[in-house]
């Protein structure tokens, strides 16, 4: 149900929005100058676009109403306003990827393929979205940009690398965002900004016309309110695509038709060792999911800690190859905390990143075995809620760690090996923080299924801020 | 004479080999400093003095994940990754 018939639509989900411009109670114009007049209102508090994209928003909302006035069905999206971080092509747009240099780029020719098969089901994009540089970042922070900032406590972190996507989503700016994942990078600003976020199985979603990080890592996927949001986008954007080499040649595997069967029967497991929380946030999260869903057994994730070094030493070294000749030519155009890690990625030794890469299929081969005890395991996504703006360090058990190297603890030994996951936010005060479905791949249903058990019994939901 | 000498000496300091006071000093950490502009001028990489101690720092920090990894045996016949599939 739309939250008034005045046109606030802060807080409304897509599901409830697209039902509404479907109906004809509301028009996409409508919502689409709502959201632009929002945007236009509380962005300046949260930084999280760095394009809006306002003329062509409103000729696709106006092209829906027209298509409802001639009496024509509306897609499952119809009138659903999104944005995407700013990795993704955007017609007319350089692709910013969070940098100074890529400002120089030629226009994008075409939208990302997401872009496009969101618009397919009757989304409309409203812009890009800021984000930590390159997608070198846990933190939400951008040098050129400004930071995109938390919702809840703008003086604290939105996380990264999608942080604006977690900010405008959080903010209620718009119910629905795309971001990218290479470690963590849609979990870590689901987790800091209390919203759901959908990393699918690597593979899943093409990655066609995005700016990439680290190919054999980089994953895209959704953030919204509701888990029924995150499965409506999802399913509209599967499929097979020549465009993305890695992109699996699978059927399409619709998950909205699963959510309401909820967990009974399914096999939960609370991943212990390297996952067990070392803040009480954290501990309290995923206590309270576990218990939510009777998940009262534990289990080992073998050598989780060497995954996640494994990760690191990929994402440098690959990172850095991409960067290579732009290192050569313009260091100094480059956030100095990114060009610094990506020159070390670039010395860093191929006989080392191998030996990764063969750890890499050994690990995978005995978290896939775990898959045949369980059918998901919890663990939490971030070690702590979202440190100030600025931060360099925080301790965990004593340990004084760096913040933008570790806010991704949890989640860079998962998606290392692809495996499909749902943050579910838990509405803590004075801070949210996310809990880590994982699922085994392809079953991105099980997640979006646990998740929405949750949901429906008030565990996990997006805290609306006070802004 | 003096001159002479001075130059003799010079030219001998010159020519006689300093490994042992190298060898003395070399460190980890110097080891580290080295390897890091050594391997960015074979790859090109011009570096600004003021951004070798982040290097430096973050290569540590690279080579102390490796050193976790290259410590866990793997068989002769393991096959790396590098076409991910899930």
């Amino acid at each position: 149900m739309l939250e008034t018939a005045a046109g606030d639509f802060t807080w409304d989900s897509a599901a409830s929005i697209a039902a509404a411009v479907a109906a004809g109670r509301v028009g996409a114009t409508h919502i689409i100058e709502a959201t632009l007049a929002r945007i236009r209102e509380r962005d300046p508090l949260l930084n999280s676009f760095t394009a809006v994209t306002e003329r062509r928003a409103l000729a696709r909302a106006r092209a829906l109403d027209e298509a409802r006035a001639r009496g024509e069905r509306l897609p499952p999206l119809a009138g659903v306003p999104f944005a995407v971080k700013n990795l993704f092509d955007v017609a007319g747009l350089p692709t910013l990827a969070g940098s100074k240099i890529n400002r120089d780029l030629p226009p994008a020719a075409r939208d990302a393929a997401l872009i496009e098969r969101l618009e397919a089901a009757g989304a409309i994009l409203v812009g890009a979205l800021n984000m930590g540089e390159y997608a070198y970042d846990f933190t939400g922070e951008n040098i050129h940009d400004g930071p995109s900032r938390n919702p809840h406590d703008l003086d604290r972190m939105s996380g990264g690398s999608s942080g604006g996507s977690g900010s405008a989503v959080g903010g209620g700016l718009v119910p629905l965002a795309l971001g990218s994942d290479t470690n963590g990078s849609i979990r870590v600003p689901s987790s800091l900004c209390g919203i759901f976020g959908l990393k699918p199985t690597y593979g899943r979603l093409t990655r066609a016309r995005t700016f990439p990080f680290v190919t054999s890592l980089d994953h895209l996927g959704p953030f919204a309110r509701t888990t029924r949001d995150l499965a409506l986008a999802y399913d509209a954007m599967q499929g097979f695509d020549p465009d993305d080499p890695v992109c699996a040649d699978r059927v399409a595997q619709p998950t909205v038709p699963h959510l309401d069967k909820g967990p009974d029967g399914l096999r939960v497991a609370v991943a212990a060792g390297y996952f067990k929380g070392k803040t009480a946030e954290a501990v309290a999260a995923v206590d309270s999911v576990a218990s939510a869903l009777g998940a009262n057994r534990d289990i080992d994730i073998p050598q989780a800690e060497r995954a996640r070094s494994a990760a690191f030493i990929i994402t440098a070294s690959e990172g850095a190859s991409l960067h290579l000749n732009r290192l050569r030519t313009r260091a100094r155009d480059y956030d100095p905390a990114v060009r610094d890690r990506l020159i070390a990625g670039a010395i860093t030794q191929a006989s080392l990143v191998i030996k990764a890469q063969k750890f890499r299929r050994w690990y995978r081969e005995q978290v896939l075995k775990l898959f045949e005890k369980v059918d998901a395991i919890l663990a939490p996504a971030t070690p702590c809620t979202a440190p100030l703006i600025g931060q360099q360090t925080f301790k965990l058990e004593d340990v004084e760690l760096p913040v933008r190297a570790n806010l991704g603890l949890y989640t860079q030994p998962i998606s290392f090996i692809g495996l499909p996951v749902v943050a579910v936010p838990v509405p803590l005060a004075p801070l949210p923080i996310a809990v880590q479905i994982i699922a085994a791949p392809w079953r991105e249903d099980v997640g979006l299924r646990i998740a929405h058990a949750l949901e429906a019994q008030g565990v996990v939901a997006a805290p609306r801020p006070a802004l | 004479m003096k001159r002479k000498a001075g130059r003799k000496a010079r030219s001998a300091r010159a020519k006689r080999p300093r490994p042992v006071r190298t060898a003395a000093k070399t460190t980890p950490e110097t080891s580290i400093d080295a390897f890091v502009a050594a391997s960015a001028q074979a790859l090109g990489l011009t570096l600004d003095p003021a951004w070798h101690d982040s290097i430096a720092f973050n290569l540590r920090l690279i080579l102390r994940h490796a050193a976790l990894v290259d410590e866990f045996a793997l068989p002769d016949d393991a096959e790396p990754a590098p076409v991910f599939h899930a």
